[in-house]
């Protein structure tokens, strides 16, 4: 079962559609890792799925709900949510501004004791949060989104402004709650490498339309080993590669072969040399997930 | 009920009784002062010169503390971006409205807390008769309509722009014009909100200038000026409502 559909969803400001024809599916259980460059429409996105931002066109259902506005409260009752930067009351405790998520979502007072033990800010719950650390922050955003332990969390951009540690302790934390607690984690990023840590199934969005949807072994089936070669004249060799069967492709001056047995590779260079042409290079190469993710969304991947 | 609860919970520290005081502080001594200046012969018509003085102050006083405490309450959702999580667990109408009651309530004590200070106030300087009981009930209950229907405006200003200097340029604005709208013609001064200060007050003022005697007398407000006001109010009401639920996040 998915546990968050889109079908067709799009949204337009001005004349620029800023979301096109996005055909979301995140699978019940999973971590799913929303990708893609900043200003590609990963907010607008989670926003309109939480109801925050009308869609122009297209549906959403979120656990197996239509998402329309007059119900959409009912089912974000099971939804927690960060969306950009933490929402706090900066004059208020930690405790206190948990306190009203509680009292908002009618969830047992216990569990914001729970919850900052979770984010490990038990310590801190009587500080005001103007005087938290933006890291704090950012946890205390997250306790206030796991407060009802929601069968779904959607966390924006979580690890923003975090420093090392706390990139690295938040991660940790993000992949622990399907298991702990059953959740299904949507969490957006620009980072591929923070996504690659932590998702299963990656949904990549490039200028609003979404150009991958997958499982990261999927993804990384893409950064599949390869030969490269460049001959005297490529486009008789391509000719004797049909002829052998071998698959291949042009991309710039090299022909793009899968990998091939030495064997197979042996008998290819004789045939090449039968024919006078020659090898200029024959390179082994492999696609890293940076060359996949600058070949999707077309920008340079922030690492 | 509970979003109500939620707003005086979330305007702890931010000082909401402390301004109140200040306001009746500054209202206080704006109408104790002006009673010092008065001769016995002026005291005759205490209750009365007390209701005028006081609407004089309130057009000036009110517009401007109405303008700072929507806009300590305002603020606070902007300061922290709380909207986008509040709007994910209670509808922008409901938090719209849960905010006009928190100023409902809020100006309600503090009227009818000015109102039993300045009964109090003529019971120490012995002005002749009784409390007028009705009328001081009746002020407050128009002042407080009036104050809700500038609250309107200013929550929605509050609301609309995540800067407050806005909505207290606006406050200031409407604190200038209400003094000065008391001396325009009555039709001109309906065009002014600000304006029902001193439009609906209970008591008018007789100037006579060749024997420089002052007279002040009773009057019921025109129910037209209180239909006006409830348009008003409507007004802001809707359009500050509407501009809220229909902005995104």
């Amino acid at each position: 079962m998915n546990v968050i559909e889109t079908q067709d969803l799009c949204k337009q400001y001005g004349n620029a559609l800023r979301v096109a024809h996005l055909d979301l599916a995140v699978p019940e259980g999973c971590i799913y890792g929303f990708l893609g460059p900043n200003g590609a429409g990963k907010s607008t996105t989670l926003k309109m799925i939480l109801g925050l931002v009308r869609p122009t066109a297209g549906e959403i259902r979120v656990l197996g709900e239509r998402m329309d506005r007059a119900d959409r409260l009912t089912v974000l009752r099971q939804v927690g949510s960060l969306i950009e930067s933490p929402s706090y009351y900066g004059h208020l405790t930690g405790e206190e501004n948990l306190r009203i998520v509680q009292t908002l979502r009618g969830v047992p007072e216990k569990n914001i004791r729970e919850v900052l033990q979770i984010v490990r800010l038990d310590g801190q719950r009587g500080k005001k949060v103007a005087h938290y650390s933006l890291g704090m922050k950012q946890r205390l955003g997250l306790a206030a989104a796991l407060l009802g332990y929601p069968k779904l969390l959607i966390l924006d951009e979580p690890t923003n402004g975090l420093d090392p540690a706390g990139i690295q302790e938040m991660r940790e934390l993000i992949c622990s709650l399907p298991e702990r607690y059953g959740m299904t984690v949507v969490v957006s990023s620009h980072l591929l490498s923070e996504i690659d840590q932590m998702a299963d199934v990656v949904g990549v969005i490039r200028e609003g339309e979404l150009v991958f949807q997958d499982t990261l072994n999927a993804l990384h089936g893409c950064s599949r080993h390869h030969l490269a070669l460049r001959t005297t004249n490529n486009e008789v060799a391509r000719g004797l590669l049909a002829q052998k069967n071998i698959r291949c492709d042009q991309e710039g001056d090299y022909l793009i072969l899968p990998i091939l047995s030495d064997e197979v590779t042996a008998l290819l260079s004789r045939l090449l040399a039968e024919w006078n042409l020659g090898v200029v290079r024959l390179e082994e190469r492999q696609k890293s997930l940076e060359d996949i993710f600058l070949e999707l969304t077309g920008k340079a991947a922030s690492l | 009920m509970k979003l109500l609860r939620l707003e005086f919970f979330k305007c702890r520290r931010r000082k909401i009784a402390l301004l109140c005081l200040a306001v009746l502080a500054v209202e206080a001594v704006w109408i104790v002062t002006s009673l010092t200046r008065q001769d016995a012969e002026d005291l005759r018509q205490g209750w009365m010169l007390l209701l005028y003085n006081l609407a004089m102050v309130d057009a000036i006083v009110m517009p401007l503390s109405v303008a700072v405490i929507a806009s300590r309450n305002c603020e606070l959702e902007h300061k922290g971006t709380t909207l986008k999580l509040l709007e994910t667990m209670a509808s922008p109408g409901a938090l719209y409205a849960a905010k006009l009651a928190w100023g409902a309530v809020v100006l309600a004590a503090l009227l009818l807390l000015r109102g039993a200070v300045f009964a109090g106030v003529g019971v120490l300087w012995q002005f002749p008769g009784e409390v007028p009981w009705v009328r001081f009930g009746l002020f407050t209950l128009i002042f407080w309509v009036v104050s809700m229907m500038v609250y309107a405006l200013q929550q929605g200003l509050s609301l609309r722009f995540a800067n407050q200097a806005a909505a207290l340029v606006c406050g200031i604005t409407g604190s200038f014009l209400g003094i000065l709208s008391m001396l325009f013609p009555p039709a001109l001064t309906r065009c002014v909100p600000w304006g029902y200060y001193g439009l609906l007050c209970l008591v008018r003022m007789d100037w006579n200038p060749e024997t420089r005697f002052t007279w002040f007398f009773w009057r019921w407000p025109e129910p037209a000026d209180l239909a006006l006001l409830c348009l008003w109010a409507a007004v802001f009401l809707t359009v500050g409502r509407a501009l809220f639920v229909k902005k995104e996040v």
